[in-house]
């Protein structure tokens, strides 16, 4: 959005609980150098570093370059819960073990919380008795959260299908946005699909990267089990 | 102090899958523990009465996917023990040699993960899972897929050995035998590795035996006995292996239990190459929908699989099995848990739980 763009009354409205009006801020860029140089001049800086942060939370959905940083970010630090169900788990260890050095992409944190975790890898059959418990570890994460089907079970199903007890894929439950596929894939696999989530987080490919609330919701509703 | 209950699982980094544990603790101190499974039963049983018999080795193996080939082989076996067919010489070898490796894949990756559960030792972590690719390499190359070979066939085995299979397997077993020390260095002298296991969760001789354990875990509280010497299959019978046998029952010797049969698997591997005959032929038939008619007997079949005593209780049909009865080695191991978690720590409950080697899609079938 340039700045011609704006309506007046627009630009002179006070963000909440910030001590400026969006117009100051419009150049970001400017802004934040100007707060980086005026902390690092030498003696008591006037403006703490922190200060630089705690406005960018404040300027996130208005700035296109602090979006950009944001954007930056939550694509090269994605931490998966540790979570496995099934097969799969096992070439998940092995994703996380010495095979393929997966830190240098940024995604090796496996967390025990889901609160912590940007990426739920599902990774198994997904029997009806794990669905609510399923469903409620990806409400627990903090949004935004990405899923990925890991293998054929939890893609469509795999060899179960047509079992009493198995519902035929993960996306019939939770909006799934990379799937994974092998019976099990092998971690090269899970470290292609996680590299691939990376492009559509960061808007390289087409889709979605921030799905709102009331989506999800729908999703829910919607879903057949 | 009041006792609390309180949930451990389904989703728990602990409990290697999903299974929920309902813990009664006063204090620190555990009164009661209730295991409730159920949560990856997808009933394999039936599947299998919908199938021809060589479609299910593929749900045979989804059992145990930590050492999928032992499942593989135990359902070739009762299917060919169904319709009568023997197997060639060369693939009898060739079927202990890769079920041997299974097992030391199996244990290994064991091993890790306890280590890891018990302070973080993520060292033996990276340690187990560098040895244990090196192992599923070997298997990938012989059976073309990397975690679920389906590589038994009726008679023998699905496709002829690598050419240097013999040269890859003795340098592979000369590296295990050379790094399993490095193991004993790093656990065996680790004191909060000793303090978690040793004397932690002691499983008497009587009571093993009531319980019906079997595997390593029967085989730690000082009951001698292993399928693969009390009911020889194949060409064990020819080969001199020992059975090892600790007595004290607890954590600390289900893993050097363990740990010895890796050695043990290394010294059977070593004989079966030696007596292997050079060209062997180990390829069974290949997969027909109609094949040999089975007959009408009902079948027992037994293993040792890497986890304990495995058995498929058969009623054949002609072309498809009429009803198919698993015993799983695990669902029997995992009865034991309430009666060894009573008056522990809740600290050592994963202890115990990661020294029965539990394997979920295997109980909840």
């Amino acid at each position: 959005m340039s700045e011609d763009e704006v309506p007046a009354e627009y630009l002179s409205r006070k963000v909440p609980n910030a001590p400026y009006t969006v117009e100051q801020f419009m150049n970001a860029e400017k802004e934040m150098t100007k707060l980086l140089t005026e902390s690092e001049k030498e003696g008591e800086p006037k403006t703490p570093v922190n200060a630089v942060f705690a406005k960018l939370s404040d300027l996130s959905k208005m700035a296109p370059l602090v979006k950009d940083v944001i954007t930056w970010g939550r694509t090269n630090s994605l931490w998966p819960l540790q979570f496995g169900l099934a097969c799969c788990a096992i070439e998940l260890m092995d994703f996380g073990a010495e095979r393929i050095d997966a830190e240098r992409k940024g995604y090796l944190l496996f967390r025990g919380t889901p609160r912590q975790c940007d990426v739920m890898i599902v990774a198994g059959w997904v029997t009806k008795s794990m669905v609510p418990r399923i469903k409620r570890l990806y409400e627990q994460m903090a949004s935004p959260k990405y899923v990925v089907a890991y293998g054929e079970c939890a893609t469509a199903g795999g060899p179960w299908w047509e079992s009493y007890n198995i519902i035929q894929g993960i996306d019939q439950v939770l909006p799934v946005d990379v799937y994974a596929c092998g019976c099990p894939p092998k971690p090269e696999n899970l470290f292609g699909a996680l590299m691939k989530l990376q492009d559509k987080i960061s808007g390289k490919v087409a889709g979605n990267n921030e799905r709102s609330v009331s989506e999800n919701m729908q999703r829910h509703e919607g879903a057949r089990v | 102090m009041a006792v609390v209950r309180i949930n451990v699982g389904p989703v728990h980094p602990s409990t290697h899958g999903v299974l929920r544990l309902v813990v009664d603790v006063d204090g620190d101190t555990v009164k009661l523990v209730e295991p409730h499974i159920g949560f990856l039963h997808r009933g394999v049983e039936k599947l299998c009465e919908t199938r021809m018999y060589m479609q299910n080795p593929s749900y045979m193996e989804k059992l145990d996917y930590i050492a999928p080939l032992s499942w593989d082989e135990l359902y070739v076996a009762a299917v060919e023990q169904a319709m009568g067919i023997p197997v060639k010489e060369g693939a009898q070898y060739a079927r202990v040699i890769l079920l041997e490796f299974q097992r030391i894949a199996s244990h290994l990756l064991w091993m890790g993960t306890l280590a890891s559960d018990l302070g973080q030792m993520f060292t033996t972590f990276m340690w187990a899972f560098r040895d244990r690719s090196k192992v599923i390499k070997l298997l990938e190359d012989v059976a073309g897929s990397r975690m679920f070979y389906v590589n038994m066939r009726l008679g023998g085995l699905y496709q002829p050995l690598p050419k240097d299979f013999k040269e890859r397997s003795l340098a592979l077993i000369d590296y295990i035998e050379k790094t399993m020390p490095e193991y004993i260095e790093i656990l065996d002298k680790n004191e909060i590795f000793l303090e978690r296991t040793k004397g932690i969760g002691v499983l008497s001789k009587e009571d093993a035996i009531n319980y019906g354990v079997s595997g390593p875990v029967l085989r730690a509280s000082g009951v001698k006995e292993d399928v693969r010497r009390s009911q020889p299959y194949y060409v064990y019978d020819k080969l001199k292996f020992d059975v090892p046998v600790k007595y004290n029952g607890d954590s600390f010797d289900r893993y050097k239990v363990r740990f010895e049969e890796i050695l043990q698997s290394t010294k059977i591997i070593r004989q079966c190459l030696s007596m292997m005959p050079d060209d062997a032929d180990v390829v069974g038939a290949p997969i027909k929908l109609i094949g040999p008619a089975a007959k009408p007997d009902t079948i027992i079949t037994r293993r040792e699989l890497p986890r304990g005593e495995g058995l498929i209780y058969m009623i054949p049909d002609k072309q498809k099995p009429y009803r198919i009865s698993l015993r799983s080695p695990t669902f029997v191991n995992l009865s034991v848990l309430s009666k060894l978690c009573d008056g522990v720590k809740f600290a050592d409950i994963f202890s115990i739980m990661g020294s029965l080697d539990l394997v979920l899609a295997e109980i909840d079938r």
